[in-house]
């Protein structure tokens, strides 16, 4: 009888483990260079989201860039053909990521900085301003104005933070949200921001996700709204300070002050990043990441993932290193 | 332009099909019993069935891969628990189990390692009537369905938006299942190396169940995988879902050796295995479980 038990469940286990390899597909893992250059090129060529707004050819590109890959070559020169092949879509939410390097476009080098926090410090919110949860804020101008430097929207904001900034600057004829150098975080952040500059419901932007593999294959439009906070709230003048170094959710915050009527951006053109961009991994364990929705003007137009356009521009002079320009005209709109 | 909300009606249509196919295989099998048993003299609501309360722990050797995010195979030894109320005779059987699996997998390939926490959450009905005809003495075959649904939460911090999913596999399955009666009848002097025992009389069974998935569904992420929700200021976690219905297939099965003890409960030692794939996705997931596990069957009647 022992037997037959151990037959049967000898069986069993064979059976399961041969139907195993019948049913699923064969293990893709892989360090070939072509099978790695044609998996990345694929779900790109499938699931980006601005081909057409960029200009880029796809299939020209796998043409230019397969002809770097050969049998052979070390891990760092595939890294730098997928990495410079992600780079032609001039997208920093575009990125290989592989233990020894990460690829970016590095939007922000394209423009001329505009940007100097020891600047400011020096010569407008001195070295006594409030740390507030991710904010550095304090008085200028007199203390006619609240000046805010938010420079990551990586960290959580709490409402305690936000409740003590905007009753400290009640009193002020205007507040200055700097954004520059802004790389940009979490979305939530941006509408919990926006709901203490709104008194009703707003609608701000559209966006859609990739739905199919054509590079028009898109969901239809819905709308993204500000909800208005229950609580203490800023309904006099923002200017909202830009530059190519604001970035995905701090370009979204800047598109989204285009639907504010008291909301008025400052300084240079954004980076843009408007898409979301998602996750995935190569069959040689490298991971990437690209942009798979595209956020949509009032006019439903995809064409600020380019860089969202201050309504007032000014650059940084250089060559006064006691002043900045983009925080002064800032200033003077709001006196 | 893809039309996303043409396509759900769609697949709404087609899961009021499902459903009422589902129902209607149930109510068959619930006809099938009620001839069953009254072409044998009686009725099953007459006969008290033995009931139990089976606490079950294992361990799940299991490996899945969704190809929405990665075509590596993740693997991993996730701990299994599960909770079921059974009862059961000769002529038929009913199971209500809930399980719980949780753990860690991973991929380790050139030098990258990446891992994904993975919480899987099972509801499993069962219910089986005997096959007269073809059953014996020492062993009784029994026909029925299984209705199955599992819910996986994955966390896989390296890939960015794509870090977490949610995949809820339901499944109504044909099943049969085999039990060897391997009772031990008669008291036996026996020797295990130099000790002499005892062998008491045990009723012990071997039991083999195959499930097959006659309806295959699947409730995961769309096209691209990201959550559309995020830049819309919603926290509609399953935001751009999309329902599959008669896509994919799941095949499952189960060894069971049970030993029943003097006091009417029972010890069960248990090899399952589990696989499944969803379908109608352009990027499937796939998961296939070895589960070892030990189960107390305490008796309620």
């Amino acid at each position: 009888m022992i037997r037959i038990k151990l037959i049967l469940s000898a069986s069993t286990l064979l059976f399961m483990s041969s139907c195993e390899k019948i049913l699923f597909e064969e293990d893709l893992v892989s360090t070939n260079p072509h099978e790695n250059f044609e998996y990345l090129w694929n779900e790109c060529n499938e699931k980006y989201a601005y081909f057409d707004l960029k200009g880029v050819d796809w299939d020209a590109i796998k043409t230019a860039y397969s002809s770097k890959i050969y049998q052979g070559m070390s891990e760092d020169s595939l890294f730098n053909v997928l990495g410079g092949m992600l780079k032609e879509l001039k997208d920093d939410h575009a990125n290989l990521i592989s233990n020894f390097n990460t690829s970016f476009y590095g939007v922000e080098y394209q423009a001329q900085d505009n940007f100097d926090w020891r600047i400011i410090v020096d010569n407008y919110i001195t070295e006594d301003y409030y740390l507030s949860g991710p904010f550095a804020h304090n008085f200028i101008a007199n203390n006619e104005i609240g000046y805010i430097r938010l420079s990551t929207f990586t960290n959580p904001i709490n409402s305690e933070s936000l409740d003590f900034i905007l009753d400290r600057y009640k009193n002020t004829k205007g507040l200055i949200l700097d954004l520059r150098e802004n790389g940009g975080g979490a979305i939530s952040n941006v509408f919990q921001i926006l709901s203490r500059f709104v008194e009703t419901e707003t609608l701000v932007y559209y966006s859609r996700i990739k739905a199919g593999p054509g590079h028009n294959d898109f969901t239809d439009a819905s709308g993204a709204y500000v909800q208005h906070y229950n609580g203490i709230r800023y309904t006099k003048d923002l200017m909202v300070l830009i530059d190519r170094g604001t970035y995905s959710s701090g370009s979204l915050l800047a598109l989204a002050t285009k639907a504010l009527p008291h909301v008025s951006l400052v300084g240079d053109t954004t980076g843009g990043g408007l898409g979301i961009p998602n996750g995935g991994q190569l069959p040689n364990g490298w991971t990437y990441r690209f942009s798979i929705t595209q956020t949509l003007t009032l006019e439903k137009k995809p064409d600020y993932e380019n860089g969202v356009p201050p309504d007032i521009i000014i650059q940084f002079d250089w060559n006064d290193l006691n002043k900045d320009e983009l925080l002064e005209m800032a200033i003077n709109e709001l006196l | 332009m893809f039309n996303l909300i043409k396509r759900n009606k769609y697949r709404l249509q087609g899961g009021k099909q499902s459903l009422y196919f589902s129902s209607i295989f149930l109510i068959l099998i619930h006809f099938y019993s009620i001839n069953a048993f009254s072409q044998s003299g009686t009725t099953e609501k007459k006969v008290s069935r033995p009931a139990y309360l089976n606490i079950a722990v294992g361990l799940n050797i299991s490996n899945f891969r969704d190809f929405a995010t990665s075509p590596l195979i993740y693997s991993g030894k996730p701990i299994y628990t599960a909770l079921s109320h059974i009862d059961m005779n000769e002529k038929r059987e009913s199971h209500f189990t809930l399980s719980y699996s949780f753990g860690k997998y991973k991929s380790n390939f050139n030098l990258h390692a990446s891992e994904s926490k993975v919480n899987t959450f099972s509801f499993n009905y069962l219910e089986l009537f005997q096959l007269k005809k073809l059953s014996r003495s020492k062993l009784n075959i029994k026909i029925g369905g299984q209705l199955n649904a599992s819910v996986n939460h994955r966390e896989n911090t390296e890939l960015f938006n794509n870090s977490e999913g949610v995949d809820i596999i339901s499944t109504l399955f044909g099943s049969a299942k085999a039990i060897l009666d391997l009772s031990r009848t008669e008291e036996k002097n026996k020797k295990f190396l130099f000790i002499k025992y005892k062998a008491n009389k045990r009723k012990r069974t071997l039991s083999y169940t195959l499930n097959v998935g006659a309806v295959n569904s699947s409730f995961r992420n769309g096209f691209a995988y990201t959550s559309p929700s995020a830049p819309l200021n919603d926290d509609d976690f399953f935001a751009g879902y999309e329902l599959q219905l008669f896509k994919g297939f799941r095949l499952n099965s189960a060894l069971d050796y049970t030993v029943f003890l003097h006091n009417k409960n029972a010890l069960q030692f248990s090899y399952i295995w589990d696989a499944y794939r969803t379908g109608g996705h352009h990027d499937n997931f796939e998961m296939a479980a070895h589960i070892f596990k030990l189960s107390l069957l305490f008796s309620l009647k």
